[in-house]
């Protein structure tokens, strides 16, 4: 019997279903697919609450148990992890609602709510790397902002991810200065069009070809950024002095106001002094 | 009307590969690998070669069989890398440049004249590059031989039943019948129907993943072949 084109289809929807047998899970629709498997809307039946389930395509108890540890306010959390009745490995998470970053983007928010999801980003990141696990395909649509301004970082890679070829470091070897590429591309991204320069520095130098060239770790990255928001000078740019000078002026423009006031008085004190 | 060759559709009819040549192949791709090699990707190239090469049926077959002879008699299968390409992309580009050459040779052998190509059916073209219609084709080639496995795997484990469900369930064209109707077809009850159908899904999956294992280089190609299947 030949399998005509529809019944191909048919058997390529049905198969990649997950198993749900003997889970306390019942399926809902299709949220997206990831570079290792799916994410499907369910239902928790024994706790009556919606979840998100990822279903790798393929059987990676070890990596899922990996990413079921990782406790942090920017990562969603885990429920459970486990193996399904078809051998593909899955867990359970919390189901968010909110958008992903690429359509935040669109709704123009402030350089400064841009800089705090960036921030959130990258600590998330900074947190999952002291564990030993690294994101692999860290993009806006693996970033979600909640309704309430809350960021979270989803669909935390495995072994088996190659990245998203826009987002993906070049080196073969992936490791946690990969994720610093990924995450000054993210910045690139985030950015208005006519960024800061100390900015458009910062995220360059994440993104440098050679990984030694990049942030030795992400603190050091989310240190320049946080030097930036405080006025002072980023390690990434050595600033010409016009900069620094505007920079000075701008970050001490009180201390200079009063030295100028000052200075008027004693001026106005001398003058009519000698007249 | 020229039609496609019913060869290499079902299992058991896939032209007999030349043994002594299979044995010629040694090191990485066993006999057995061999043969699921052909199995799986005798179809697909011979679909490519009609569509890319404009070729009638027997001159397709033809192409396709003395590719795959070829391939044994010079080792080609050897020189595959997995770091470079997955063994289909190289497979496809390997048709691609002996089809060429094949093509060439005759050009030459009739001294400068016109190769002749034959004018294919609109129901063969179906805007469809051969790139598509080779990948349509593989999955095509996947989803029969593990439905043949799951088959016989029902028939040597007593699971009649949930073959006869799978069959007219997931097997049926557009008009199949209902989870109720194929309860009283078989007088059981709606829920054994769908777990009946739950098992042999899952077990059709197990069988495709098998198939894809012997014809993949490793993990990584696998996962990669596995990721592409789904998606």
């Amino acid at each position: 019997m030949e399998l005509t084109d529809s019944i191909v289809d048919r058997l390529r929807h049905v198969a990649a279903l997950p198993d749900l047998v003997g889970t306390r899970y019942e399926l809902e629709s299709q949220i997206g697919r990831g570079g290792t498997g799916v994410v499907y809307a369910a239902r928790d039946r024994e706790l009556n609450r919606p979840v998100a389930l990822k279903v790798f395509d393929f059987a990676l108890p070890g990596e899922a148990q990996l990413i079921a540890q990782l406790e942090h306010p920017a990562i969603v959390p885990i429920y459970e992890s486990g193996t399904l009745a078809d051998g593909r490995s899955f867990y359970a998470m919390k189901r968010v609602v909110g958008e992903p970053l690429d359509r935040y983007v669109t709704k123009s928010p402030s350089l400064a709510e841009r800089l705090r999801v960036i921030r959130r980003v990258g600590e998330a990141l900074a947190f999952a790397h002291s564990r030993g696990v690294i994101h692999r395909d860290l993009k806006p649509q693996n970033v979600m902002v909640g309704d309430f301004g809350q960021v979270y970082v989803m669909d935390w890679g495995v072994d088996a991810v190659a990245g998203t070829p826009a987002f993906r470091a070049p080196e073969a070897e992936l490791d946690q200065r990969s994720d610093i590429y990924a995450l000054g591309l993210l910045l690139q991204f985030m950015l208005p069009q006519t960024p800061p320069h100390a900015l458009r520095a910062v995220a360059n130098k994440a993104t440098r070809p050679n990984s030694a060239d990049r942030y030795p770790s992400v603190y050091q990255f989310l240190a320049d950024i946080e030097r930036f928001q405080e006025g002072l000078a980023v390690e990434a740019w050595s600033e010409p002095l016009w900069h620094r000078a505007r920079r000075f002026g701008s970050r001490n423009a009180l201390l200079l106001w009063l030295f100028a006031a000052y200075a008027s008085v004693k001026f106005l004190l001398f003058f009519l002094r000698t007249v | 009307m020229d039609t496609d060759t019913g060869i290499g559709g079902i299992a058991g009819q896939f032209p007999s590969t030349d043994l002594s040549l299979l044995a010629a192949v040694s090191g990485e791709l066993s006999h057995r690998a061999l043969g699921q090699v052909v199995a799986l990707y005798w179809k697909p190239v011979y679909r490519f070669i009609r569509l890319k090469f404009r070729k009638n049926n027997e001159d397709a077959k033809d192409l396709t069989q003395s590719f795959f002879t070829m391939a044994v008699q010079r080792d080609f299968f050897r020189g595959f890398d997995p770091r470079r390409a997955s063994f289909r992309t190289y497979l496809r580009m390997a048709i691609d440049r002996f089809a060429a050459n094949q093509l060439a040779a005759q050009k030459r052998q009739k001294r400068g004249g016109d190769v002749e190509f034959e004018q294919l059916n609109d129901h063969l073209i179906a805007n469809e590059s051969p790139e598509e219609a080779f990948e349509r084709e593989w999955q095509r080639q996947l989803f029969a031989l593990a439905v043949n496995d799951l088959r016989a795997h029902c028939l040597a484990s007593n699971k009649k039943l949930q073959l006869d469900i799978f069959e007219s369930y997931d097997l049926a064209g557009p008009d199949r019948p209902s989870y109720a109707e194929l309860a009283a077809r078989h007088g059981i009850a709606e829920t054994s129907v769908t777990n009946y159908l739950a098992w042999a899904r899952r077990t059709l999956r197990a069988f495709v993943t098998q198939r894809l294992r012997r014809v993949t280089s490793g993990e990584a190609e696998l996962r990669k072949e596995l990721r592409r299947l789904w998606s």
